[in-house]
């Protein structure tokens, strides 16, 4: 027997909608999360910003993962199911059998069985991750896998257009605090 | 009556955690303040399609993100239920609990519009990413404010 496919066309149109319309980065982040636990019947889903800096994975937004799991530690990108950082989706069909996973006690405590993570790219670089988590074990098949990894690409877009936003707004507020009277040399 | 009112903004993060544990020091013996818990929680999305078939898919797990957000109003009773225990009397600790309309740093200016607190404890972690998209929630809470105080947890 095949494995079975969870992402058709109306799931990815509803989840790719809740990106578009979101008014910010926190109803989107949440919104996906919500949508791609439920479209897939999944137990939770996480989106990172990966953090250049500190090489931590950081968490923009979830839904269905408690407050502990959430708050277990930094999710260092060269520990925590690393090839994802090098652009590669990775699953992970069976977390208690896995050496790929940074906190994998706290996984099973979380009653997480298994993750699929995805890179979040931007002009072919890994800015983030997309994270599924599943209460059982969790065979992907190749179609949803492709599915997945296109939505992350659309995220990528989506964050990159969520910081010109805010970089154009953080303009307009400048020139709003901007009085006339260094605008009008001329006293008109 | 409470001669102060303290907002509290919480998110369960450790950084909340540390806001948390400074306002608990700082304010928890005094019996003038009336401490709001806030979170404002991501509302269930609007699920709109034509399939009859990805409805009814969503529709049977939709129960489960409800649960989920009662989870988290639970947890956020938890928090109110640890500053009583930590000194705040129960009167004087209020919890508010509602859908997310705006982004965060908006949600919270508007609920000091409308009760006009004096004091807000605010968190900051250094050095995080989601501030390159978003903006400081802590720094645009405190350009907009008027009349208050506004610590900073770091």
């Amino acid at each position: 027997m095949g494995i079975e496919e969870k992402i058709d066309i109306d799931v990815f149109k509803v989840v790719t909608r809740a990106i578009a319309e979101a008014e910010n980065l926190e109803l989107m982040t949440g919104h996906l999360s919500q949508l791609l636990v439920v479209a897939l019947g999944i137990k939770g889903c996480s989106i990172f910003a990966l953090n250049h800096e500190s090489q931590e994975l950081e968490i923009l937004g979830s839904f269905g993962l408690s407050v502990g799991y959430v708050n277990k530690g930094p999710v260092l990108s060269a520990k925590s199911i690393a090839r994802t950082v090098k652009g590669e989706p990775i699953v992970v069909t069976d977390t208690s059998n896995s050496d790929l996973l940074q906190y994998p006690q706290e996984a099973i405590v979380e009653g997480v069985r298994a993750v699929v993570s995805l890179p979040i790219t931007l002009h072919g670089r890994v800015i983030g991750a997309l994270r599924l988590y599943h209460y059982d074990v969790w065979e992907v098949s190749e179609r949803d896998l492709d599915s997945l990894m296109l939505l992350a690409e659309i995220i990528g877009l989506a964050l990159m257009y969520t910081r010109l936003r805010y970089a154009l707004l953080s303009v307009k507020e400048t020139t709003n605090e901007i009085h006339t009277v260094w605008l009008e040399p001329f006293g008109v | 009556m409470a001669a102060q009112k303290l907002l509290l903004p919480y998110n369960f993060s450790d950084s909340d955690r540390k806001a948390l544990d400074f306002a608990v020091s700082t304010f928890g013996h005094r019996d003038d303040i009336e401490v709001t818990i806030f979170h404002a929680h991501t509302p269930l999305p609007s699920i709109d399609v034509s399939s009859e078939t990805v409805t009814g898919r969503l529709s049977q797990n939709i129960n489960y993100l409800s649960q989920k957000v009662s989870e988290v109003e639970t947890s956020l009773q938890e928090v109110k239920a640890e500053l009583v225990r930590r000194g705040f009397s129960n009167d004087r600790v209020k919890l508010k609990f509602k859908p997310r309309k705006k982004e965060i740093a908006a949600e919270i200016i508007d609920l000091h519009a409308g009760e006009k607190f004096n004091l807000l404890v605010l968190n900051r972690k250094a050095g995080r990413i989601g501030r390159f998209f978003t903006g400081s929630v802590h720094a645009k809470v405190a350009a907009a404010l008027r009349n208050a105080t506004v610590c900073i947890v770091c």
